[in-house]
């Protein structure tokens, strides 16, 4: 569990764990997986906003639930830098996490692969493939999206390539 | 769709709706309550506990004050601050507020007590007291730390009634402890008789309670003692007075004292100081005299004036009968001798006899009539006079007297009143030596170097008192009439025949015998100071009879050495005529020693003695000794013992030459003898006269007519042969031969030359019968009638026969010649 914050780590052992291991091809057992991973999303939430730490919104796409949108944000310096998230359920999964994207920021960091997919730590797929099949989608926002965030948007704020809506609103007008 | 995942989706979405709490930081907070008070909502001082997580307000920090010190009673503010967790200068600034604000509390040194706390702790002592009967504050005040004074000002009002018993001098006593204390106290002031520092009582007492109390018993202070013992004088359960607040005088020795002193003084009408300081009365005469203010005090006792009445009329008693008295003989024992002077001068009749002269007093307490005085003093007069030819005739009668003289003498010089004496001898010294120097003058004696001499003087006396002796010629007491003189020589050496006070003292006490019988302790006390008085009396009368007797000397002191020079010229001329004659013998030594020693005995022993005798006189005239006799016989001769003390008595320098004189005398040389005699000659101011040829002559042929008439008459055969051969050799050699019996037959031989062969013969057989007859003479024995009675007879007769022709020789010659 090394290379997370204290923080990190709390709120991650206190998000539920699953115990269905099931794909999107596997018929009811997925459904049951679903159903679990709505559980855990919803303590998540609740548990974040207790907090005062909402920090994201998604919902599923399509009835199946492979697929999901939504929105994150982060507070930097008072003002929200708030982008737009997507991701889809591998074949695999669970046991291959999903890739989350984050399509505005695609080409401004390098932190990132092709198509606005961020890249995860090194620690975070061993911890994944051990923690299989008990880890949902929670758990990926909370030890793959949240780190990420912290790390990358004070950096891109501060060279200037992510720009506050109402800056971009005025410099637009100027 | 499975309704179970679409409810889940819907609580999903419901879930993320949901509004999130909003939580503000601690620094926000902080801003907060800043913005506040700049905004002043808040309107009152905040403060922040030790922690800086929390605000609390004053009134809060007061009233949790309160509620600590409620509980507790007692806090210090340090652990006040401990306690609410606000820094300690909030905490004592708002104690201060709560203490003051609260008459139930005060701050001490650090820390709030309440009332409350203190009634609880008086409660504590309360018991402790009843069970221990007292207790220390000081012990109280270390219990509870707090001060002493804190101590007593809080028990203070406690007393009574929460604590039951009483503070004193920092200690708290039961009331059953106090009353036995104070029982005791009273019993021990009840208890003394005598005057007394109470601070020995107390001690005792504090002995007595700790013994009683064991080592558990606390000290009692004095002062305790003091207080109970101040309270019981006050209540009148003790009586007496109390004098620097230490010094206790019962009533009952008051009392005592004074009905001693007053029973004492109205029996014997008199009282000593010593009794009073013995009764413990420190200044006796002032507290006599407000006593008995008609009475006297005097310096060691107090009278009343019946005393002086008593005194007066034994003392006018005294006066009149011309006697005296000894005041202190009538007087108490305790009186002293100040005592008595003081007396006597308070006594009317001896302030009259003193003005009229009627009275004096001596030694401060005896009281002499004039009368008595004038009878001691005829009295003594006479003895003076018998003293002084006591003392001049040099009898045995004044031996033991001059004893005493002696014996006293080193203890004379201490006494205080010799002074006087000293120096009225002194000045009699220099009255006579200036007087002596008139009587030489006037006695044309030249005026010798020795004259005024203070050591001339000191041996005069002696001197003359010798000259007279031997002019008396008591031979028999002279060798112990020289040791007594030797005495009398020391004794008077200081006082020149005045008489001593020592020997007036003697002579006082021998005529007034009732100084003895009177029984007094030392009759010096009162012979002295009565010899001392009539002492300038007697020595001026003295002085005037030395005086007349000096002029009187001075005219025999004259003619004796008139007397004395003649004699010694014409014996001295004498004696150098002979002395030339010695020459003619020079050649023979034993016969020369022969003549010259006969020569030193005949003629000049008479010199000497004659000298010798008579300047002993002369002293003694020039001392103003009466002399009685002036004849001093010619013939008198002195052994040389004699000789020698008289010569010892002479003067310094005067006596050492005559004791080479009469060291000479004794010689063998004549002209030894010579200069000997012509140094004290010189010595003693008289003239020795050279011979010169004319007088030589002159003396000469007297003595060959002299001799010439001598031999004509003489009708011993053998007296007549000296005297022949005497002649023969003044008519041959023109000198004076006198020759001894022994040197005779020489002087004859020598004449063998110049005589003719007839004369001669006559001249030798002459001589060797007069020897075979002195030898037959001195053969003879008394009472026999033998032979040689007839032979000294016959023989006799056979000079007798011859002598007209020895005669005839001599006188032949001698008429041929001259």
């Amino acid at each position: 569990m090394e290379g997370w914050d204290p923080n990190t780590k709390s709120t991650l052992t206190q998000i539920p764990l699953l115990t269905t291991k099931a794909g999107p091809r596997d018929g009811p057992a997925w459904t049951q997986r679903l159903k679990e991973e709505y559980k855990s999303l919803i303590a998540y939430t609740q548990m974040n906003k207790s907090n005062d730490n909402d920090w994201f919104r998604i919902s599923a796409a399509n009835p199946e639930g492979t697929r999901w949108t939504g929105k994150c944000w982060y507070v930097h310096n008072l003002l929200k830098y708030e982008f737009d998230l997507q991701f889809d359920i591998p074949v695999t999964y669970p046991a291959t996490a999903p890739e989350l994207e984050l399509p505005q920021l695609d080409g401004k960091t390098q932190k990132m692969y092709r198509g606005g997919k961020i890249c995860l730590t090194v620690h975070f797929k061993p911890l994944w493939a051990k923690n299989c099949p008990r880890f949902g989608i929670a758990h990926a926002l909370c030890l793959g999206l949240a780190p990420w965030l912290a790390a990358e948007i004070p950096i891109l704020v501060d060279s200037g390539m992510v720009k506050h809506k109402d800056d971009a609103a005025t410099s637009a007008e100027s | 769709m499975d309704d179970e995942l679409v409810e889940l989706q819907k609580q999903f979405e419901s879930a993320q709706q949901a509004k999130s709490s909003i939580r503000l930081s601690d620094r926000n907070v902080v801003e907060l309550v800043q913005k506040l008070h700049e905004l002043h909502i808040i309107d009152f001082d905040l403060l922040h506990t030790v922690s800086g997580k929390e605000y609390i307000t004053p009134d809060q920090l007061r009233h949790e004050i309160l509620v600590e010190v409620k509980r507790l009673g007692r806090i210090s503010l340090i652990d006040l601050a401990d306690a609410i967790g606000v820094d300690l200068y909030h905490v004592e600034k708002q104690a201060q507020h709560v203490v003051s604000d609260d008459p139930g509390l005060m701050l001490i040194q650090g820390e709030i007590i309440s009332q409350s706390y203190w009634d609880s702790v008086a409660e504590e002592i309360n018991e402790r007291l009843q069970e221990c009967s007292q207790v220390a504050l000081a012990e109280l005040a270390a219990q509870l730390h707090v001060s002493s004074e804190m101590v007593t000002s809080v028990l203070e009002p406690r007393l009574g009634t929460t604590v039951k018993g009483r503070l004193e001098a920092g200690q708290l006593y039961t009331p059953a402890y106090v009353a036995r204390v104070t029982a005791m106290v009273r019993g021990a002031a009840r208890a003394i008789t005598v005057p007394t520092n109470l601070s020995v009582l107390w001690s005792s007492l504090q002995q007595l309670l700790q013994e009683m109390e064991g080592a558990s018993g606390v000290a009692v202070e004095g002062s305790f003692f003091q207080s109970l013992f101040n309270g019981l004088v006050k209540e009148g359960e003790i009586l007496g007075s109390l004098r620097a607040g230490v010094h206790w005088t019962p009533n009952v020795f008051a009392i005592a004292q004074k009905e001693s002193i007053d029973s004492f003084f109205s029996q014997n009408s008199f009282i000593s100081y010593d009794v009073l300081q013995k009764l413990r009365i420190p200044q006796p005469d002032q507290f006599l005299q407000s006593r008995y203010p008609e009475c006297i005090p005097l310096v060691t006792t107090f009278i009343h004036p019946s005393m002086i009445e008593m005194l007066d009329a034994a003392i006018e008693d005294a006066l009149e009968h011309g006697s005296w008295m000894d005041s202190l003989s009538i007087l108490p024992m305790s009186f002293g001798s100040q005592d008595a002077s003081k007396l006597l001068s308070l006594c009317p009749s001896i302030q009259q006899g003193l003005k009229s002269d009627k009275a004096i007093i001596f030694g401060e307490s005896f009281v002499f009539s004039s009368a008595f005085i004038k009878d001691v003093y005829d009295r003594l007069e006479k003895e003076m006079e018998t003293f002084i030819v006591s003392s001049t005739s040099g009898t045995m009668v004044s031996d033991d007297l001059q004893e005493t003289k002696v014996g006293h003498e080193t203890s004379r010089f201490t006494e205080s009143n010799e002074t006087v004496s000293d120096s009225s001898s002194n000045k009699q010294t220099m009255e006579k030596g200036s007087k002596k120097k008139k009587g030489r003058v006037a006695g044309n004696m030249g005026a010798g170097a020795a004259d005024g001499d203070p050591e001339n003087q000191d041996s005069v006396p002696t001197k003359s008192k010798k000259n007279q002796r031997k002019g008396k010629n008591s031979s028999s007491a002279q060798v112990a009439d020289s040791k007594a003189s030797a005495k009398l020589v020391k004794s008077k050496e200081e006082n020149l025949n005045i008489p001593s006070e020592d020997w007036m003292m003697n002579k006082i006490a021998t005529l007034v015998p009732e100084f003895e019988e009177q029984g007094l302790d030392d009759p010096q006390t009162i012979i002295r100071p009565l010899a001392n008085y009539v002492r300038p009396m007697l020595i001026n009368s003295w002085k005037e009879r030395r005086k007349a007797l000096f002029t009187e000397n001075a005219e025999r002191m004259k003619h004796l050495l008139d007397n004395l020079q003649k004699k010694l010229d014409e014996s001295f001329l004498n004696m150098q005529l002979y002395e030339k004659a010695l020459d003619l013998f020079e050649d023979d030594p034993s016969t020369s020693v022969i003549l010259h020693r006969h020569l030193l005995r005949t003629t000049a022993t008479t010199i000497v003695d004659m000298l010798l005798l008579n300047l002993d006189m002369h002293n003694k005239l020039k001392n103003g000794v009466e002399v009685e006799d002036t004849q001093i016989s010619e013939s008198s001769s002195l052994n040389p013992g004699e000789r020698t003390s008289i010569a010892k008595n002479f003067p310094g320098s005067l006596s050492k030459k005559a004791l080479v004189v009469v060291e000479a005398l004794e010689g063998k040389r004549v002209e030894t003898f010579m200069t000997a005699l012509r140094d004290i000659a010189e010595e003693s101011g008289l003239l020795l006269k050279k011979l010169d040829k004319k007088l030589e002559r002159t003396l000469l042929h007297s003595y060959q007519k002299d001799l010439a008439s001598q031999v004509s008459a003489e009708m011993d055969p053998v007296s007549v042969l000296a005297e022949v051969v005497s002649l023969l050799y003044v008519q041959i050699h023109h000198k004076a031969l006198q020759a001894p019996g022994r040197a005779i037959a020489v002087a004859v031989s020598r004449l063998k030359d110049k005589l003719d062969e007839s004369a001669f013969k006559i001249l030798t057989e002459y001589q060797t019968a007069t020897v075979t007859l002195l030898a037959l003479i001195s053969a003879a024995s008394g009472d026999e009638e033998d032979c040689t009675s007839d032979r000294i007879l016959s023989k006799r007769e056979l000079l007798e026969n011859q002598m007209p022709a020895l005669k005839g020789l001599v006188l032949r010659t001698g008429t041929s010649q001259s």
